[in-house]
């Protein structure tokens, strides 16, 4: 029996930290602009396109304001030249209070929810309401944080978190949500957290003073706090910004509110909604809440159809309507749905309420600039000949390509135990890995050999 | 999200008045929209109040004792609210999606139930193993509430008797006493004479409402 626990726990892992995923805007800290809204040549891993960073400058500060309901704005531009670079950055700027909804324009295509519905519910998920509400908070200093894992890998994670007050002491059993959460606010004993019980939300208010003299490596913004007094769990009445589609989930009556954890909300009758509508308008009257309108962007928009666009001329005249950002890298094509051509695959009544920013492509300086990030964000050591390589590449091939390769090239690095990448890194593996050029130059020459080959000319062209 | 195995919310007075009589809480309860059905040997009274809360009672049937007492509000963005449990066992609500929902109290944590005998209200604490000269209990008067401390800073509670301050009668500290055993920490406090005074009446009142018997949905086959 002993031996059987024991080989229990050896099973067991303990977790120590989460590595933090990087990815393709991780770099992207806001716009890089100073307070004139002038950009800065590189800033905030922002680098170039300094006409389009001021553009969305501007568009930032009308959203700030929040006076102005459903003004549209397009980003065009060729393929990586920082179209969602840019909208990350706005996003970025923005901060935490203000809905930001990024989707992808082929997102709302599902067999579960009609396009409009999917439309309706990221424009009521990037309009945000402040208001004052009554909820639960647990308040106190953590005692231990315990997570094990089962060591095969699979199966759940359990975990328990003891938290006191001046007090008393409470242990509680967490679950797999509550465990990732505590883990990305790298939570750990000393901490004085409150956790939102409606919500799970964690929020970290500073280090326990009686831990003040624990030589921990900290930062210079450390706060310390005094360990809560009474009771840990306490009402308390918190000002929080919800969306409308939050509000809209909760009051749906088929669904109930942990449909928000699952994601999963399906449809939503349109009689919610109007009466949502109208409650939220008697709360701004009586002065209980605050619209804060947010940011949609949509991603790769020549993916909608004609249907769709007709949607948003006139969601976009609601007074509720959130600012609209679009994206697109497609030049004069056939709008989705039609036989039409139009500007940026857009109906030409759409794209007369657009306020067009367009990137160019980046300029060999620029590129290496963008190559120094990503290296640093991907903590990577490059010698100077190397990215010399590396940005020549980018330029004639694409900057996505360039930067793929750092990642690969790095592996190569490691694999012989170099400590900074090479140019012989580099070459081999560009001689790997084919850029979309060469791949193509490749098919021309052996399309011979590939099984379908019989298409006429004319039919490829139909096709591409 | 986060469960609270018998979520029993304490510095939460439902019902306040200044120190007036009962008749405002009997005006109150006669307000409400009342709903009786007689089920397992309980009577189950369901109150709708005007302003959208929901009081639910069971009595047993036999002694006429309250078993169970909760509320329910709206929440501010809509939807209906939990159970707030004010008398009787907490219902074990330990979800069985806990895995992917929040956290939930560890079931060796302390668990704080009301239940009241005809002569006292009744609070019973289970899981507490700390000998008994640990608890300090005292009424703080001002704030209407009784406050449970240790003297090893591992368990505080402070709660309020809502029946009191539906009678609108003044706390004392005498009318406490504790007792504890089996894990087990007692605390009663004497119902005063405006209490039975009210609970009478109030069970007068339900005494005139019609009960549905159990399962029994009035219907007349042609």
């Amino acid at each position: 029996m002993a031996a059987s626990e024991a080989a229990a726990k050896v099973q067991e892992v303990r977790e120590v930290t989460r590595i933090e995923r990087i990815g393709a805007h991780s770099h992207i800290r806001g716009l890089g602009l100073d307070d004139a809204l002038e950009p800065r040549q590189v800033s905030q891993g922002m680098v170039g396109q300094l006409a389009a960073r001021r553009a969305a400058g501007v568009i930032l500060e009308m959203i700030k304001e929040g006076k102005i309901a459903g003004r549209a704005c397009l980003i065009g531009g060729q393929p990586g030249t920082g179209k969602t670079a840019i909208a990350m950055g706005m996003a970025q700027a923005l901060g935490q209070d203000t809905p930001f909804t990024a989707m992808a324009g082929s997102e709302i295509f599902s067999l579960e929810m009609s396009k409009t519905e999917a439309l309706t519910q990221a424009f009521r998920k990037s309009i945000g309401i402040r208001i004052k509400e009554e909820t639960e908070i647990i308040e106190g200093e953590v005692v231990e944080v315990q997570i094990d894992r089962p060591a095969t890998g699979t199966g759940a994670k359990v975990g328990k978190l003891t938290l006191k007050t001046t007090e008393m002491e409470t242990i509680y059993d967490l679950g797999t949500k509550m465990i990732e959460s505590l883990t990305k606010e790298k939570v750990a004993a000393g901490d004085i957290i409150t956790i939102d019980k409606a919500t799970g939300k964690i929020t970290k208010l500073g280090r326990s003073f009686t831990r003040a003299r624990d030589y921990d490596a900290m930062g210079p913004q450390t706060k310390f706090v005094q360990c809560p007094e009474g009771e840990l769990q306490k009402r308390k009445e918190v000002v929080h910004t919800v969306t409308l589609h939050e509000i809209d989930v909760i009051n749906s009556r088929t669904q109930g509110f942990l449909a928000l954890f699952s994601g999963d909300t399906g449809e939503i009758k349109s009689e919610v909604r109007e009466q949502i509508n109208a409650k939220v308008a008697e709360w701004r009257e009586e002065g209980k809440a605050d619209i804060v309108p947010g940011v949609l962007f949509i991603d790769e928009v020549h993916m909608l159809d004609i249907e769709c666009f007709s949607f948003l001329n006139r969601a976009l005249e609601n007074d509720m309507a959130p600012i609209l950002i679009m994206a697109t890298n497609r030049g004069i094509t056939r709008i989705r749905g039609t036989n039409y051509k139009s500007p940026h695959g857009i109906p030409i009544d759409l794209l007369d309420r657009l306020l067009i920013v367009s990137t160019s492509p980046y300029s060999e300086k620029e590129i290496r600039q963008i190559l120094t990030i990503r290296c640093e964000e991907e903590d990577v050591e490059m010698s100077d000949d190397a990215t010399t390589i590396l940005t020549k590449i980018g330029m004639e091939t694409s900057l996505r390509y360039s930067i793929q390769l750092i990642t690969a090239a790095n592996l190569v690095c490691r694999k012989r135990k170099g400590t900074e990448v090479s140019v012989d890194d580099i070459k081999r593996v560009y001689s790997l890995f084919l850029d979309e050029l060469r791949s193509t130059q490749f098919l021309k020459e052996y399309q011979q050999e590939f099984m379908f080959n019989e298409m006429t000319e004319t039919e490829q062209m139909e096709t591409s | 999200m986060v469960t609270t195995a018998g979520s029993f919310s304490s510095p939460r007075v439902h019902w306040e008045f200044n120190m007036a009589s009962y008749s405002e809480w009997l005006s109150y309860l006669q307000s409400a929209e009342k709903t009786a059905l007689v089920q397992d040997g309980k009577k189950k009274v369901h109150f709708k109040f005007p302003d959208g809360k929901e009081m639910a009672e069971e009595y047993d049937v036999k002694t006429n004792d309250l078993l169970l007492r909760k509320w329910r509000k709206k929440g501010t963005l809509g939807g209906s609210g939990t159970w707030e449990i004010e008398v009787g066992d907490p219902q074990v609500v330990r979800p069985v999606a806990m895995e992917t929902q929040g956290m939930v109290e560890s079931s060796s944590n302390p668990i704080f139930t009301r239940r009241d005998t005809k002569k006292a209200f009744m609070w019973r604490i289970r899981n507490l193993p700390y000998p008994v000269e640990t608890y300090n209990i005292t009424v703080d008067a001002d704030n209407r509430c009784i406050i449970i401390r240790t003297t090893n800073k591992k368990y505080y509670k402070k709660f309020p008797i809502p029946d009191m301050d539906r009678a609108g009668l003044p706390m004392e500290q005498r009318a406490v006493n504790y007792a504890h055993a089996n894990n087990t920490l007692v605390i009663t406090y004497e119902k005063p004479a405006g209490v039975l005074e009210m609970e009478r009446q109030v069970m007068q009142e339900l005494k005139k409402l019609k009960a549905a018997k159990d399962g029994d949905v009035e219907c007349n086959p042609s």
